[in-house]
């Protein structure tokens, strides 16, 4: 026992001390640079992305390029295929935004959307505790980086969220995977058991959109289909940081 | 790896089936259908590293069941009723594996002829039967769809359910539990699984095979890494092309890493589980040496978008050294936990002679990976079939007999250190040359293409045909959990209620991966 409390010792702290610290190995989200842009000239990024969340203008606007990031997997492709280096790994943790048409970013007008708060004239209102139920529809990515966040690198419960095992309880559902359809009802039983006031966060690509499982004979089509959804964390799955940040959001957010 | 097609006549199947697999060795790969009108079976030869592909066409949508010969069978053969329609004549005990009331009845996905843009959708204008807005109701009691399920019912003086799921307590996929008990012990455990059957293999069939790999690894994401190097031998097979050596050894690393990673993961769950919280929180940081290592090679902590029919993405050749250093300091870290887990008596008091397997049962059903492993089965598919540098480079098998839960900690602790130990050699050993080789833009026509793959839980299997266009026309995926949850509902009978959750952990089973 000694040993063991010796050993613990000896480990030091392992905490991570800065908040949603950028990406080191990690590629993360794609994002644009200020190189210029062929357009509809080039079209490379938009036909090597599997998921579709590329749209490239080609009428008189032509060369203008929307990326969803919430259908988008980080996979890189297009980042690799864009020949002008217009599209860059962003190496950003921040990315979570309150609505699904914030998180469509273009080339051309380079608003960088962060309506993190719905009103500035109430008070906070969860305070400086959150309880999240967490309620998983998908392939277990999202799943391990939520359960990530509460290691002793990231350890979420120093800032208020913990995760809770009863809707009863929580103040925030967490979704992660597409919601295919034979969760739609103890999804939707989950979410009413839920006390008001209640806030729903999508965690990760599918959840968002349904990602690469969307418009299938399954229904999986994101969690906005079913239930409102107050916040989007994109990614595949996103970074620890990235759904830590996301739930502070929710947390520090104002009454409606 | 290239896999032989035969033709079985469907009246000699169930005895030719069952003689190849009582003889040499043999193992029962999968058992599926192309589109309905023929019964395929894999059987594999770990001796020979071959495989062979028997098929037997169907006149009728009945078949007699393999199951009263082959247990193994029994969850292959409800798949397939709920994908294609095809019913098993003497099944023992044949329910929905896959499609839950929600669906209609009439919903065969993987039939010929099924168009997923038009058919299911409970809005689409091709249902005709009407029942699909069942669901929409709310208050979804009487189920319009005929898909029916009952689980098992254990009738007897102080017999109760327990049911669990499928939402669950902890951050974990949902699937359905449910106990019948007698005081605290466990009598029977009925798992429903299916929660999150997403239509990958159907989705499989409908994207250019160069956006299938996304595909595959969003399929079970914990096993990113094996999932896109089956795919990628698969695919590689079917235009019978190999990639380059240094591809080979960047690809296993990749494979060690996720399971390494993932061994970490299950065993500071099974630590968790105890309440020996000093070594779940460990292990907790020690599973992020690991993800860094997977960061540092792939650029996705999950080792997304890595390995990829023809090699590899790109070449991390800079940071392997760091990686090399990271996993000798990860296996030395280890070490140290390992023996406090390994030495507290309570610990071990809690995972010994929980949760057995008997060597005979885990050979019936098939259990594959740490779970066979744990119960005196050898085989581990990294000494058979071609895939990154196997079988060319051996690995020592980590066997246990004791079937408990012990045994599968002692198999992943072992299975683990090998990995680490294995990275550092790859990387020391690793060839010069390209990473990548060019393949062509179509797939060869009618042709049948293979990959096995030793994932974290055990062998995986993707098998791929393709049309007289060269278009993917089926594409099976067989998870190594396919195998294991029955291997779990054993396990638990006859213990108390409350070790549930450690049996469970033991087995680290995938719902994603067993639902696609």
């Amino acid at each position: 026992m000694l040993r063991l409390l010796g050993y613990l010792l000896n480990q030091g702290v392992v905490t991570s001390k800065d908040y949603c610290a950028p990406l080191e190995d990690g590629l993360g989200l794609p994002e644009f640079s200020d190189r210029a842009c062929a357009g509809s000239q080039c079209n490379e990024c938009r036909s090597v992305c599997p998921t579709g969340a590329i749209t490239v203008d080609s009428g008189e606007n032509g060369g203008e390029v929307h990326l969803d990031l919430g259908a988008c997997i980080g996979c890189s492709m297009c980042v690799r295929s864009c020949p002008q280096e217009t599209l860059v790994n962003s190496k950003k943790t921040a990315v979570a935004r309150l609505s699904r048409d914030d998180l469509v970013i273009s080339n051309v007008d380079r608003k960088v959307p962060l309506s993190l708060s719905r009103s500035t004239e109430s008070k906070s209102l969860f305070y400086r505790s959150i309880a999240c139920r967490v309620v998983s529809t998908g392939c277990s990515a999202c799943d391990l980086e939520v359960a990530a966040c509460g290691n002793s690198i990231f350890d979420m419960e120093r800032f208020g969220i913990h995760v809770v095992a009863s809707p009863r309880f929580a103040d925030v559902l967490l979704v992660t995977g597409p919601v295919p359809k034979a969760m739609h009802d103890a999804l939707k039983s989950c979410y009413e058991a839920m006390a008001e006031p209640r806030r729903v966060i999508a965690v990760g690509t599918c959840a968002t959109s349904g990602g690469l499982h969307r418009g299938g004979y399954a229904e999986a089509n994101g969690v906005d289909s079913l239930l409102p959804v107050d916040l989007y964390i994109p990614g595949c799955p996103p970074h620890p940081w990235s759904i830590i940040d996301g739930v502070k959001k929710v947390m520090d957010g104002r009454q409606a | 790896m290239k896999v032989e097609r035969r033709e079985v006549a469907l009246s000699e199947r169930a005895e030719t089936i069952r003689q190849l697999l009582h003889s040499d060795g043999n193992r029962l790969g999968l058992i599926s259908s192309i589109n309905g009108s023929q019964l395929i079976s894999l059987v594999l030869s770990p001796n020979e590293g071959t495989a062979v592909c028997w098929e037997s066409p169907l006149q009728t949508k009945q078949y007699h069941s393999l199951v009263p010969v082959i247990s193994e069978a029994h969850w292959f053969e409800r798949t397939m009723w709920d994908m294609f329609g095809l019913e098993p004549e003497n099944h023992p005990r044949l329910k929905h594996n896959l499609l839950h009331e929600a669906y209609p009845s009439s919903l065969l996905p993987l039939k010929l002829g099924f168009d997923s843009s038009v058919d299911g959708k409970s809005e689409g204008t091709g249902d005709n039967t009407g029942s699909g807005a069942g669901n929409d109701s709310g208050e979804g009691i009487v189920n319009l769809n005929g898909r029916d399920y009952k689980p098992m019912a254990v009738r007897g003086d102080g017999i109760y359910e327990i049911p669990v799921g499928p939402i669950h307590a902890g951050i974990i996929e949902p699937g359905h539990f449910r106990f019948s008990c007698l005081g605290e012990v466990i009598f029977n455990l009925e798992i429903r699984l299916g929660y999150v059957h997403r239509g990958v293999e159907k989705r499989l069939c409908e994207v250019p095979w160069r956006k299938q790999r996304f595909l595959v690894e969003a399929a079970a994401s914990d096993s990113a890494a094996a999932y896109a190097l089956a795919h990628s031998i698969a695919i590689e097979s079917l235009f019978d092309r190999s990639v380059p050596q240094k591809a080979e050894f960047l690809r296993t690393i990749s494979l060690e890493i996720e399971r390494a990673a993932m061994h970490i993961n299950d065993l500071g769950g099974l630590a968790g589980d105890i309440g020996y919280l000093a070594i779940s929180s460990t292990m907790g940081r020690l599973r992020g040496v690991a993800l860094s290592m997977a960061e540092q090679l792939t650029g996705s902590r999950l080792q997304r978008n890595f390995i990829c029919p023809g090699g590899v993405i790109f070449d991390p050749c800079l940071k392997l050294r760091d990686i090399k250093n990271s996993a000798h300091q990860l296996r030395m870290s280890l070490q140290p936990v390992m023996t406090f887990f390994m030495s507290n008596e309570v610990a071990r008091d809690r995972m010994e002679n929980i949760g057995k397997v008997s060597a005979r049962l885990t050979a019936d059903f098939g259990l594959v990976g740490p779970a066979g492993r744990a119960s005196g089965e050898r085989y581990d598919a990294r000494q058979h079939f071609k895939h990154g540098v196997y079988p060319r480079i051996r690995v020592p098998v980590a066997v246990e007999t004791d079937g408990d839960v012990l045994s599968r900690a002692k198999v992943r602790i072992a299975e683990l250190d090998t990995s680490l130990f294995l990275i550092e050699q790859l990387i020391d050993g690793l060839p010069e040359g390209d990473a990548l080789v060019k393949l062509p833009d179509s797939l060869p026509k009618n042709a049948a293409g293979l990959g096995i793959v030793e994932a974290h839980r055990g062998e995986l299997i993707h098998l791929v045909f393709t049309d007289g266009e060269g278009k993917c026309s089926r594409y099976a995926i067989k998870d190594p959990s396919v195998n294991n949850w029955t291997g779990l509902a054993i396990a638990v009978r006859n213990n108390l209620v409350s070790d549930f959750p450690l049996c469970n952990k033991s087995f680290g089973l995938s719902y994603s991966g067993h639902d696609l």
